[in-house]
């Protein structure tokens, strides 16, 4: 008997010494759960103990209740999703509540908030979601349907290159609602090796703007490096082009240029020697690191 | 007389870099012209630039350091060992800042530059080690070709984080994922370590356009002219996408500080909860790539923030002892059931063991963990249990050659 009450003191010690941080977890839920709390206190609750998300049912559902009733204070519905998605670090741990979480996610794609619908799109994206990849698509196709603005859509689609999204990005390529939507374009189909023509045409004509030359640089450069480095020495030579790309164009050579060959370029040399007295100051920067590393 | 100084018991300059923990070393006589006895005592010491590392010297692996130490050393060319370490507080700023020296009488016989090596708040690092280091990530990168390709495969599908997260080898497995990309790095320029974005404070000096970036209102990061991280490339797309929810000129909010986050337990099996907040919180702080496990290592931040995490591991394993396997407060083996596999102490980590198929992904890329010239843990393959010593505290064997700036060897 005495042996018995010894091992269930041992045992009700144990299961106390856990008591602190599950006490904590579900406090926090309450806390979280209670609509009459201050929101910042409802806040706070929920930030304390993110992994408790998913330990049970009870509490994914009240994080899941809070992020897709729009009676909640928007700051709430935003910290539910910050939290539950750390929790979806762990991943193994997070699977079973995965279903409903994507679910949700869903349900909420369309919400009013325009912060919150971002946000949301953006996870499902990065998840390669094929119900919001078709949504985000749909939006570029007819605007009324668009949950956000062209450029952003675009961004999203770039987190996978098999989301049919290439067609869509030349037709926006060639006729842009706007200069972001030009550049996101040009940016997603950096993945696609038959558009490299396209870039370097952009890439040549001193009437685009900078902004769209340089992402044309970036993209030509995912595919077809060797053409970038040919461009970049024009664009060093050339005295009359823009301050931004000749310091970026040096900054390929210097870092990605083939030594041999640019340690042999003397007229690349040369000129790198004048730019370092004559030009502006971010072209002068580059040209010294330039000129650094070839012992000029 | 000329001496030979081996740092690391080695010749190679790759070698020559020491942290807080004590590096083995030799001497030896090359040239013994004008010995007039069988040894001959030679005094060792540091010199160091003002603003450059310090080091410190013992002759064996116990007692205290000093700033000198003199050895009888033989002439025929036998080697004798000491061991060199970095003062705690004086780190280095470029390579080769610090001088060993060594001297019989007053002469000059041998010298070596080293450097103390270490992890630095990114916040705090000067011009040059902030450029060296995003210049050898980008050529890592190479335009998307390079080898950091590898270090993105390792954390991208569901079935490759299951190795890594939501169980007790979280931490062990990423301060190898770290010293693995760390050593790459350093195979490009020897000078440069893995700095950690401190995310309990403000690091305004991190997000600019001469380190990771501003970002605009789509969430496209802004680079400046000169900063090679513009040819960022991962997944063949080009560019980093972060948007922070918060002000950086300040920190984000509702993270764990750092006292929070070491006060959490002195049982790893409730400290390693930190997976969740702050690491999973400093994750959702923001939105882009680095909001979601599959993605985030496409954001160079990725990697300070999880070098932050390891430097928190690291602070707590001192400040409570915890870097031996054996004892049961220092790792979660979830007696009796275990853990799954990859996170109990004797397992091999994927993708290092080149095992796949079954519980492990179906492909490991990167092959083995990248060898240093200065320490030879945890070795090409690591266990979980040898990432726990990292200083050699225990066993100077198990020393993987890096530390951090705030927390001590002793």
């Amino acid at each position: 008997m005495a042996q018995k009450k010894k091992a269930a003191k041992s045992s009700k010690s144990a299961r106390k010494a856990k008591s602190p941080a599950k006490k904590s977890a579900r406090g926090g839920m309450a806390v979280a759960a209670g609509a009459r709390k201050p929101t910042e206190e409802r806040i706070a609750a929920l930030m304390q103990v993110p992994l408790a998300v998913c330990e049970k049912d009870e509490d994914l559902q009240t994080v899941l209740n809070i992020l897709r009733n729009q009676d909640e204070p928007i700051e709430l519905r935003l910290a539910a999703l910050q939290v539950i998605q750390a929790a979806s670090f762990s991943v193994v741990t997070f699977e079973p509540c995965r279903g409903a979480y994507i679910a949700t996610l869903r349900e909420i794609s369309d919400d009013p908030d325009p912060e919150l619908r971002q946000r949301v799109l953006g996870t499902l994206a990065r998840e390669k979601d094929g119900f919001v990849q078709k949504k985000l698509l749909e939006g570029l196709q007819n605007p009324e349907k668009a949950l956000v603005s062209p450029e952003k859509a675009l961004q999203l689609l770039s987190y996978d290159v098999h989301a049919d999204a290439y067609p869509v990005a030349r037709e926006i390529l060639s006729k842009s609602p706007n200069a972001d939507a030009r550049r996101e374009a040009i940016r997603l189909l950096a993945a696609d090796a038959n558009t490299a023509p396209v870039f370097e045409k952009i890439l040549r004509d001193k009437g685009e703007t900078t902004e769209i030359r340089q992402m044309s640089a970036a993209a030509l450069n995912s595919v077809r490096p060797d053409k970038l480095q040919e461009y970049a020495r024009a664009i060093v030579l050339d005295d009359s082009e823009d301050d931004e790309l000749q310091a970026t164009s040096l900054t390929a050579i210097t870092q990605f240029g083939d030594q041999e060959t640019v340690a042999n370029d003397e007229a690349l040399l040369a000129h790198v020697g004048e730019l370092k007295n004559k030009a502006t100051a971010k072209v002068k920067q580059g040209a010294r690191r330039f000129l650094t590393k070839y012992g000029r | 007389m000329n001496v030979e100084l081996q740092i690391n018991n080695s010749v190679s300059p790759g070698a020559r870099f020491v942290s807080w923990a004590p590096s083995p070393c030799r001497i030896r006589v090359t040239n013994p012209s004008g010995a007039t006895s069988p040894t001959v005592n030679v005094q060792i010491t540091g010199r160091s630039t003002t603003t450059g590392g310090v080091v410190v010297f013992r002759s064996g692996t116990t007692g205290a350091f000093g700033n000198s130490l003199t050895l009888a050393v033989p002439i025929n060319g036998a080697s004798v060992s000491f061991f060199v370490a970095g003062r705690f507080g004086r780190p280095s700023i470029n390579n080769g800042d610090v001088t060993i020296e060594a001297r019989t009488g007053t002469t000059l016989v041998g010298s070596v530059p080293v450097m103390v090596r270490v992890r630095k708040n990114a916040n705090l690092l000067t011009a040059g080690e902030r450029d060296r280091f995003v210049s050898a990530l980008a050529q890592l990168n190479n335009q998307g070709m390079g080898r950091f390709a590898d270090f993105r495969e390792m954390h991208r599908t569901s079935i490759s984080l299951a190795q890594a997260h939501g169980a007790a080898g979280f931490l062990p497995w990423h301060r190898a994922y770290l010293l693995d990309l760390e050593r790459e790095l350093q195979a490009i320029d020897l000078s440069v370590s893995l700095p950690y974005w401190r995310f309990d404070q403000a690091a305004p000096n991190l997000f600019k356009g001469d380190f990771l970036g501003v970002s605009n209102s789509l969430g496209t990061v802004l680079l400046s002219a000169a900063n090679p991280l513009r040819f960022w490339v991962t997944d063949g797309v080009p560019g980093i996408n972060r948007r922070p929810f918060f002000n950086t000129a300040s920190a984000p909010p509702g993270l764990f500080n750092e006292a929070q986050t070491l006060g959490l337990s002195t049982q790893y099996r409730l400290f390693r909860n930190m997976e969740g907040n702050p690491h999973g919180l400093a994750h959702t702080s923001f939105g882009g790539f680095i909001f979601s496990p599959g993605t985030a290592p496409r954001d160079p931040l990725f990697f300070l923030l999880h070098c932050n995490v390891d430097r928190l591991w690291a602070k707590w394993q001192k400040q409570n002892g915890r870097f031996d396997p054996a004892l049961a407060a220092s790792y979660d083996s979830n007696l009796p059931t275990g853990n799954r596999i990859g996170h109990n102490l004797p397992d091999t980590m994927w993708p290092w063991n080149g095992v796949t198929g079954g519980q492990r992904p179906p492909t490991a890329p990167g092959g083995p963990l990248a060898t240093s010239p200065g320490a030879t843990a945890p070795g090409p393959s690591p266990r979980v249990r040898d990432c726990l010593d990292y200083q050699g505290s225990l066993n100077p064997i198990s020393r993987m050659g890096f530390g951090y700036d705030d927390v001590p060897f002793v």
